[in-house]
């Protein structure tokens, strides 16, 4: 059984992870991150004093998004060989990730807009920083939906060896849970749902970081499990 | 498929089939939609609305308010919002000869992802910026530079989507056993990876090598963009017509022995 495709889809993974420190640490303008209650003039302040950090974040951002992809890919094939009736929870969790990307992706964008020219009306810097951050923290069910998706295939893998182990299910339940507070960012401009409050920005950040990387070192001992040739998805 | 067809099969290749009766034709249809569509993309750019080669950042406001208002603008943006529902089109001619390669599905739903988020982000939400410019006049300024900057950003700078999928595409092919596609194209597409990845200080420069109309984001990208466009198609063409018969989805019997496509590696 050769593998070689699928691990080395698998190793992009940790350069996205690296890509995601280097961000984080070379250009803290999101920690702490801006607050929502913040005037449109203070905003466009903000952007002017930060103009390289941001773009930093923008430029690594888009990548970091980008190279997610494989990964995901590789867990949506790994889904398909637990053949149950039919692949619809992999075709849905598909979808969900193309959604999800393109979200994160503009909200990249708004930001880089922002920063580009820092100059300009303070009135769009702030409309188009809310933008990003609605696009950023609110879209979460595209990623709830795709963590279910995968749970509820793993809770129905009934084969003698599972492709995943039961505990994924779980994980996927639970992350899919601490994602759900996001989504009533716009709700509040103070508090842990604001968006940058504990539940919506900590919290959620946390969440994904961990998410990524313990799924990361499943999917290496799934696609090392892996014995058959099976044919899968369509 | 019945047997009366098995059995006419071999007299009716003999002869010249007609077009329309070839079992290839639902993958000839796509193929040939994608000319259309990137001569469409070519016209509407350069000739009907010059958004293309890109106008400078550090243009003047009055001439961006000017080209931002310019009715053949909203033309353009008409005509390519209807047109792009066909870049899903190109991108399934290539995930049909990825399926017969002996790669794991991993890399088909890569490219997948990324095209699903490349036409929104790349194509789709930068027309709707220059779209939106165009539609009304009576905005300010500021307004009508903010879309234009967001508008050619989308469109260059949208690089992380493309760089997945040419990723998976390359690495497809180099890794394929079944030798779908030749291997240096494998080595070029990394190449139009590399491209991509240049264009990624966009968002710095407002002028010079590095801006959007720079000659390392734009023109180098156009320089090897192009060509490999064009080396793409003829290779796929290659591809689509030299496919056994007896490997397609519709063909009679299959003959067993090959590795199976769409499994493995």
């Amino acid at each position: 059984m050769n593998t070689r495709g699928q691990r080395i889809l698998l190793w992009i993974t940790p350069f996205a992870g690296a890509l995601f420190v280097l961000a984080w640490f070379m250009f803290p303008v999101f920690s702490p991150q801006m607050s929502p209650t913040l005037s449109p003039q203070e905003v466009a302040a903000f952007f002017r004093a930060n103009v390289s950090g941001i773009l930093g974040v923008v430029i690594l951002g888009n990548l970091i998004g980008a190279s997610l992809a494989p990964l995901f890919a590789v867990t949506a094939t790994q889904m398909s060989r637990i053949g149950n009736s039919s692949a619809v929870f992999t075709y849905a969790y598909i979808i969900c990730i193309g959604i999800g990307t393109t979200s994160f992706i503009l909200a990249d964008y708004c930001w880089g807009v922002a920063a580009f020219r820092p100059d300009r009306d303070p009135q769009l810097i702030s409309l188009l920083n809310d933008m990003a951050w609605f696009l950023f923290t609110a879209p979460v069910g595209a990623i709830v939906v795709q963590n279910l998706c995968l749970a509820l295939c793993v809770y129905l893998d009934s084969r003698t060896e599972p492709v995943f182990p039961r505990w994924v299910a779980h994980f996927n339940v639970a992350t899919a849970v601490l994602m759900i507070p996001g989504a009533f960012s716009l709700l509040y401009k103070t508090g842990p749902l604001a968006w940058n409050g504990s539940l919506s920005f900590s919290l959620r950040l946390a969440t994904f970081s961990v998410y990524v990387a313990v799924m990361f070192l499943v999917l290496l001992r799934v696609v090392g499990n892996q014995r058959d040739n099976a044919e899968m998805i369509a | 498929m019945n047997t009366t067809t098995a059995s006419t099969l071999p007299a009716a290749a003999a002869q010249k089939i007609p077009w329309r009766k070839s079992k290839k034709l639902d993958q000839w249809i796509c193929y040939w939609s994608v000319p259309f569509f990137y001569n469409l993309f070519g016209i509407v750019f350069v000739p009907l609305s010059w958004m293309m080669p890109p106008r400078s950042p550090s243009s003047p406001l009055p001439d961006v308010v000017a080209f931002m208002q310019s009715h053949n603008l909203l033309l353009a943006c008409a005509i390519l919002t209807l047109a792009y529902g066909l870049a899903p089109v190109s991108n399934a001619v290539y995930l049909t000869q990825m399926k017969r390669m002996s790669v794991n599905p991993a890399f088909r739903v890569t490219l997948m992802i990324g095209s699903i988020a490349g036409a929104i982000v790349g194509m789709l939400f930068p027309l709707f910026c220059f779209g939106l410019g165009a539609f009304r006049s009576g905005y300010e300024p500021a307004v009508l530079q903010m879309l234009y900057d967001f508008g050619y950003l989308a469109f260059i700078g949208s690089l992380g989507c493309f760089c997945a999928m040419w990723m998976a595409f390359g690495l497809a092919i180099l890794l394929d056993h079944n030798n779908i596609l030749p291997k240096w194209l494998g080595y070029y597409t990394v190449w139009q990876f590399v491209t991509e990845l240049v264009a990624a200080p966009v968002w710095i420069d407002k002028s010079g090598a590095f801006g959007w109309n720079g000659l390392m984001t734009f023109w180098l990208a156009m320089l090897i963009y192009v060509p490999w466009q064009f080396i793409v198609y003829v290779c796929i063409y290659k591809a689509i017509r030299d496919q056994p018969e007896d490997e397609l989805d519709n063909a009679v019997a299959r003959k067993p022995g090959r590795a199976p496509a769409g499994a493995g590696a």
